[in-house]
C-alpha cells in the first residue's frame, strides 16, 4: 500500500478485528460509512457486538464519544442540552448535552419515543441543534453510530422514514460463526481488548481521506449502472416506493468510499454492489409488506434483475 | 410554429442551388438574378436584419415575375417556360417562409425542379448530379425536423446519404420492373434548333460542313457477323432532283411509293440494332440494303428507312440488311423520267465530255462509270476545303478546280450519268463508323457524314458507286477521323475534341471506355423502355401481370423487413460500440456453451466463474476482465487495443473448446 492513508485505515480495520471477531466485512462496511461522512444504523438483537463495534470504531479513529443509551421516557433535553437560570448573573446559561461530541453513539435508538427520535434530525443533517432560539455548532466530524433492535421486539417505536433516510448505512452484525464464537468463548476479555485498541487516524486525516474518496474517478458506464439500479427500484412492482435521488447519492458515495478502501482509483460496478444492500436496505420498501424491512431480500432481487453490463 | 434553424437554412439555400443549376445554362438573365436574390434575401431575414416581406411586396413580386414570363416565353411554350415558371416560384418561396410547411412546400418543389433536369440533359453526369441533389435535399428535409436544442450542419448530410444507400436497391427494382406507361400527354420540346446533320439539299461543299462537327449520329451494334469498313453504307436519303448547282429531294418525295422496288438479297445478311440520335427528320439510317421496316417506320422511295413521326426523341430499332442485293430491276417511266431529270441547260463542257467518254465506253454504263473514276483517281484531289465554285459548278469542278469533298464527286458522277441517260441519284448518308472494342458496338458521327452514287442498269437494278473510293480510298476503308486528322478545317467546331484522336495510347482507350459505358447507358438506361419487355423475358421466362406484381412486391417486402430489422438491432444495440458488439459476441458464445454470465455477475466475478469451468479460458478471461474494467471503468483508452486483441484470443481458444469440456467441469 504505498497511500499512508489507507495504510492506517487497513490497520483501524485490523485492530477493530481484534474485538469483532470474524466480523470484517461488516467492519468494512461501516468504515465506509464513517469515512463517507455518514451515520451509520446498526440494527440486530441485543448481544451482538453492536456497542462494541461502535465503541471500536470511535477509538480507533481517535475520536471524542458519548454514548446514550436511549429509553421509553427520555427526552430530546436529555440529548441535545438544556438551558438552565443561574441566579448569580441572572441569566440562562446553556448546558451541552451528550451531543455535543465527535462521534455520539445512540444506543437502541427505537427505544425511545419519536419525539426524541426528531431531536436527532436537525443534529444528524445540519451538524448543528437549536435550543431556545440559539443555534449551536457540533463539533467536526460529527457522526451519529445508533444500535436499534430489530422492529419485531417489544418495546420499540419504529424509526419515521425520514429519521432512517439520515442514516447513510444500515447494517446488521448476525450470529458469529461457529468457530469464531469458539475463539470468542476461549478467548479474554473483550472490554480490556477495547482500551487497548490502537488510535490510527487523527481527525484531520479523516477530512483527507474523505477528500481522496471523493476524487474517485467514476465513468458514466458505472453510472448508468448506478442508474439502471435506481430507475428498477422506481419502476419495479416490487417495491412500494423507490431509492430518492439522495439515495443514489449515498449510494454513489459509500461505493467511492469502497473503491477507496479496495485500493483502487477508479468506480467498479462491484463497489456499488457491496455497499448495496446497507446504502438503500433501509431506504426501500416491499410492495407486499410495507411495514416489514425485508431489504436484504428486495436488494438480492434488484441485484439479480438489473444487468451489469447493461 | 416550429423554428427554423440556422442549419435548416443553409440546408434549404443548398438544395435550391443544386437544383437550379442545372438550368442556369438557358434560364433567362432575369431569372439568374432574382435566384440570386432571393436566397441572400433570405439570408437576411433569417438574420434578422430585414423583416419578412409585406403582403403587398410579395404581391407585387408575383406580378412582376409573371410578366417577366410572359415576356420572355410568349414565343415558346412548353417545357422550357413550365420549368422557368416552377423554379421562379421555388425562389419566391424562399422568402416567404414562415413555418415548416412553408419549408417542406419548398423542398418537395425543389425534388420535382431536380427532376426537369432530365428534360435537358439525359447523360451519365446528369443523373449523378440529380443523385447528388436529391442527397442534398433529403438532407435539407431532414435539417428541418433536427432537434432545435441539437442542430447540426452534418449530421442530416449523413442521415441523407444513409437513406439514399437505403432506398438505391428500391430504386433498382423499381427501375427495372415497373412497367413504362407511354406519356399520357405530350409537351412540345424545343429542340429542334441545335440538331445537326444531314439535310434535304446538297449543294457542293454541305458534307463538309458536317465534318466540323463530332457530334454523336447513331450507335450500331450488331448481332452476329460485323460488316467490313468498306461495306458500312449508312443510307439516309436520296437526292433525285437537280438544279445545275444543288441536289434535293422534290417536293413529295417522301410521301412517293416506289412502284416496284423489289429487293432480291443475294449474300448474307447482318441484323444489328441502332440507337439513333434525335434528330427531328424523318429520315433514319440503315445499312445498305434494308430488308424490312420495323413498326412505326416504312422503306421510302429511294430505299430509304423513314419513320412516320419525326424523329425528336432517340429512337432504338432493329434492323436486317443484306450486304449483296438486287434493288429494282424494272423501273416504271415515272421513275425513269426523275432518275434522268437533268436541268435542261448549264454544264455544257461536262455534257460534252460525258458524251465523249460514253463513246468510248461504247455505251456499257460500267465501263463509263470506270473511265469516270480513272479520271478522278489519276488528277482529282480529295479535301475538306475546296475552292468555291462560280456558275456551272460541275464544269468548275471538273476541269477547272479538280478538288472537291464526297458530295461533289457524287454529284458530278451522277450528273455524268445522267447526260449520257443513265438512271443515277446521289444517296446521302454515312459511311464507317468508330468501332468500340470494349462494347463491341460502332459509334457513328456527324463527320462521318458521306455521299455516294446510284445508277441503274437494266436487269441488274441500282448499283452503289463510291467515287469518293476512286479519289481518296483511305476515306472508305479508314474512319475519317483518321484521313482528316492533319486537316484544320476537321472538326475546327469542337477543338478540343481534336485531342481525342490521338493515335493510340492509354487517351484512346480512355475515350473508348468512356464511350462504352455512354452507350451502355444509353442503351440500358435511357431506352430501357425499349428493352424491359425483352430483357425481363430472358429473367423469368414469360411475362405475365402475376409475376410482375410478384416481382415488384417481393424485394419491396424484403427491402422494408430488412430495413425493419435493422431498426430493431438498432434500437437494442445502437449504443453499442464494435468493441461491445465483440464482447457480446463472446458472452453469446459462451451462454451457448453453457456458461451464461448472471446478469448482476460483473466480467470480473464472470471470468472468475469461466476459469474455473475451463482453465484454459482462465488466464485469457480474467485479462479480459481487467482490461475491460481499464476500458470501461477506468475509462483509460489507451487499454483498448489490447481489450481488442484479448478478445480475440478469447474467441481463438473458444473455437478449440469443446462443448463437452464445459459440461465435465461446470
Amino acid at each position: 500500500m504505498s497511500d499512508p492513508l489507507l495504510k492506517a485505515v487497513e490497520d483501524a480495520l485490523d485492530a477493530l478485528e481484534r474485538v469483532l471477531l470474524g466480523k470484517r466485512q461488516q467492519l468494512r462496511l461501516a468504515l465506509t460509512c464513517l469515512l463517507s461522512q455518514g451515520h451509520l444504523l446498526i440494527e440486530d438483537l441485543p448481544g451482538m457486538g453492536k456497542t462494541t463495534l461502535a465503541h471500536g470504531l470511535a477509538r480507533v479513529l481517535g475520536l471524542e464519544d458519548h454514548r446514550v443509551q436511549f429509553t421509553s421516557d427520555m427526552l430530546p433535553a436529555d440529548i441535545i442540552g438544556v438551558s438552565v437560570f443561574e441566579p448569580s448573573n441572572s441569566e440562562f446559561r446553556f448546558h451541552a448535552g451528550p451531543i455535543f461530541c465527535q462521534l455520539l453513539l445512540a444506543d437502541e435508538i427505537n427505544r425511545t419515543t419519536p419525539k426524541t427520535q426528531s431531536a436527532l434530525l436537525e443534529a444528524m443533517e445540519e451538524g448543528q441543534v437549536t435550543v431556545d432560539g440559539h443555534t449551536y455548532r457540533l463539533p467536526k466530524p460529527f457522526f451519529v453510530i445508533a444500535t436499534q433492535n430489530p422492529a419485531t421486539q417489544y418495546g420499540t417505536f419504529p424509526l419515521p422514514e425520514s429519521q432512517l433516510d439520515r442514516f447513510l448505512m444500515r447494517i446488521s452484525l448476525g450470529y458469529p460463526a461457529p468457530e469464531v464464537e469458539r475463539a470468542l468463548l476461549m478467548g479474554g476479555d473483550t472490554r480490556s481488548e477495547l482500551q487497548r485498541l490502537p488510535r490510527c487516524l487523527t481527525p484531520n486525516e479523516l477530512v483527507d481521506v474523505q477528500v481522496r474518496c471523493s476524487g474517485i474517478h467514476t465513468s458514466s458506464s458505472v453510472i448508468d449502472y448506478l442508474q439502471r439500479l435506481v430507475q428498477f427500484t422506481r419502476d419495479s412492482d416490487l417495491f412500494s416506493y423507490g431509492v430518492s435521488p439522495r439515495g443514489a447519492l449515498a449510494l454513489l458515495r459509500c461505493a467511492r468510499t469502497w473503491a477507496w478502501l479496495e485500493g483502487r482509483a477508479h468506480l467498479v460496478p462491484e463497489d456499488i454492489q457491496q455497499v448495496l444492500e446497507p446504502v438503500i436496505g433501509h431506504r426501500i420498501r416491499s410492495a407486499e409488506d410495507i411495514g416489514s424491512h425485508a431489504g436484504d431480500r428486495l436488494v438480492n432481487e434488484l441485484l439479480a434483475k438489473v444487468d451489469v453490463l447493461g | 410554429m416550429k423554428q427554423i434553424s440556422r442549419a435548416a437554412v443553409i440546408w434549404q439555400l443548398a438544395a435550391f442551388a443544386a437544383v437550379v443549376i442545372p438550368h442556369l445554362s438557358w434560364l433567362p438573365f432575369w431569372l439568374i438574378g432574382l435566384c440570386l436574390a432571393t436566397p441572400a434575401a433570405r439570408l437576411m431575414i433569417h438574420g434578422g436584419r430585414w423583416s419578412l416581406p409585406h403582403w403587398s411586396l410579395k404581391l407585387l413580386l408575383i406580378l412582376l415575375v409573371a410578366a417577366g414570363l410572359l415576356v420572355t416565353f410568349s414565343r415558346e411554350t412548353g417545357m422550357k417556360a413550365t420549368v422557368a415558371l416552377l423554379v421562379a416560384g421555388l425562389a419566391l418561396k424562399l422568402v416567404e417562409i414562415y413555418h415548416r410547411r412553408d419549408a417542406l412546400v419548398l423542398l418537395y418543389v425543389s425534388l420535382f425542379v431536380c427532376a426537369t433536369g432530365f428534360l435537358f440533359h439525359q447523360s451519365i453526369g446528369m443523373a449523378i448530379y440529380a443523385l447528388l441533389s436529391v442527397v442534398v435535399v433529403i438532407a435539407a428535409l431532414n435539417s428541418i425536423f433536427q432537434d432545435p436544442q441539437r442542430t447540426d450542419l452534418l449530421r442530416p448530410l449523413k442521415r441523407s446519404v444513409r437513406l439514399v444507400a437505403l432506398s438505391f436497391p428500391l430504386m433498382l427494382v423499381l427501375f427495372v420492373l415497373f412497367p413504362r406507361i407511354g406519356p399520357l400527354w405530350s409537351v412540345p420540346m424545343n429542340q429542334q434548333s441545335a440538331v445537326s446533320g444531314l439535310s434535304d439539299t446538297l449543294a457542293p461543299g454541305d458534307i463538309s460542313q458536317l465534318t466540323k462537327s463530332d457530334q454523336l449520329a447513331f450507335r450500331v451494334s450488331f448481332d452476329g457477323r460485323v460488316p467490313e469498313p468498306a461495306q458500312r453504307y449508312w443510307r439516309s436519303l436520296v437526292y433525285t432532283e437537280f438544279d445545275g448547282r444543288t441536289w434535293r429531294i422534290p417536293p413529295g418525295y417522301e410521301r412517293w411509293h416506289a412502284e416496284e422496288e423489289g429487293l432480291t438479297v443475294q449474300g448474307a445478311t447482318v441484323d444489328y440494332e441502332v440507337i439513333y440520335e434525335p434528330s427531328n427528320r424523318n429520315w433514319l439510317v440503315a445499312l445498305d440494303q434494308p430488308l424490312a421496316a420495323p413498326q412505326g417506320m416504312r422503306i421510302g422511295p429511294g430505299h430509304t428507312l423513314m419513320i412516320t413521326r419525326g424523329a425528336d426523341r432517340r429512337l432504338n430499332y432493329r434492323l436486317r440488311s443484306a450486304l449483296e442485293y438486287q434493288l429494282q430491276s424494272r423501273l416504271s417511266e415515272r421513275e425513269r423520267a426523275v432518275y434522268l431529270q437533268l436541268p435542261p441547260e448549264g454544264n455544257l463542257r461536262s455534257r460534252e465530255r460525258a458524251g465523249q467518254w460514253w463513246e468510248e465506253a461504247y455505251g456499257n454504263p460500267e465501263r463509263f462509270v470506270d473511265r469516270v473514276l480513272d479520271q478522278f483517281s489519276r488528277t482529282f484531289t480529295y479535301t475538306l476545303r475546296p475552292p468555291a465554285l462560280a456558275n456551272d459548278p460541275i464544269d468548275g469542278f471538273l476541269f477547272d478546280t479538280q478538288q472537291g469533298f464526297c458530295g461533289h464527286y457524287a454529284g458530278a458522277l451522277a450528273f455524268l450519268l445522267r447526260s449520257v441517260g443513265v438512271p443515277a441519284r446521289v444517296v446521302g448518308g454515312y459511311q464507317g463508323g468508330e468501332w468500340n472494342p470494349y462494347e463491341q458496338y460502332l459509334t457513328v458521327r456527324q463527320y462521318d457524314a458521306h455521299a455516294w452514287t446510284e445508277y441503274w442498269i437494266e436487269g441488274r437494278g441500282w448499283v452503289r458507286v463510291d467515287p469518293t473510293a476512286a479519289v481518296s480510298p483511305e476515306r472508305i476503308v479508314e474512319s475519317s477521323d483518321r484521313v482528316f486528322a492533319g486537316d484544320p478545317a476537321f472538326l475546327s467546331d469542337a477543338p478540343l475534341a481534336r485531342l481525342r484522336f490521338a493515335r493510340s495510347g492509354w487517351l484512346v482507350d480512355v475515350r473508348r471506355q468512356l464511350e462504352a459505358l455512354n452507350f451502355n447507358w444509353h442503351r440500358w438506361v435511357l431506352n430501357y423502355q425499349g428493352q424491359q419487355m425483352q430483357f425481363l423475358g430472358r429473367l423469368m421466362g414469360n411475362v405475365s401481370m402475376e409475376k410482375m406484381i410478384v416481382a415488384l412486391l417481393v424485394p419491396f417486402a424484403l427491402v422494408m423487413s430488412v430495413m425493419a430489422w435493422t431498426q430493431l438491432r438498432g434500437r437494442r444495440s445502437s449504443a453499442k460500440s464494435p468493441l461491445e458488439r465483440k464482447l457480446s459476441t463472446l458472452l453469446e458464445k459462451l451462454e451457448r456453451l453453457g456458461l451464461p454470465r448472471l446478469p448482476n455477475e460483473t466480467l470480473q466475478a464472470y471470468s472468475l466463474r469461466v476459469g474455473k469451468a475451463c482453465p484454459v479460458l482462465r488466464d485469457p478471461m480474467s485479462r479480459l476482465a481487467s482490461c475491460d474494467e481499464a476500458v470501461r471503468y477506468a475509462e483509460d483508452d489507451a487499454q483498448k487495443s489490447d481489450l481488442l486483441a484479448v478478445i480475440h484470443e478469447c474467441h481463438r481458444v473458444l473455437r478449440s473448446v469443446q462443448a463437452i469440456d464445459f459440461e465435465e467441469r461446470a
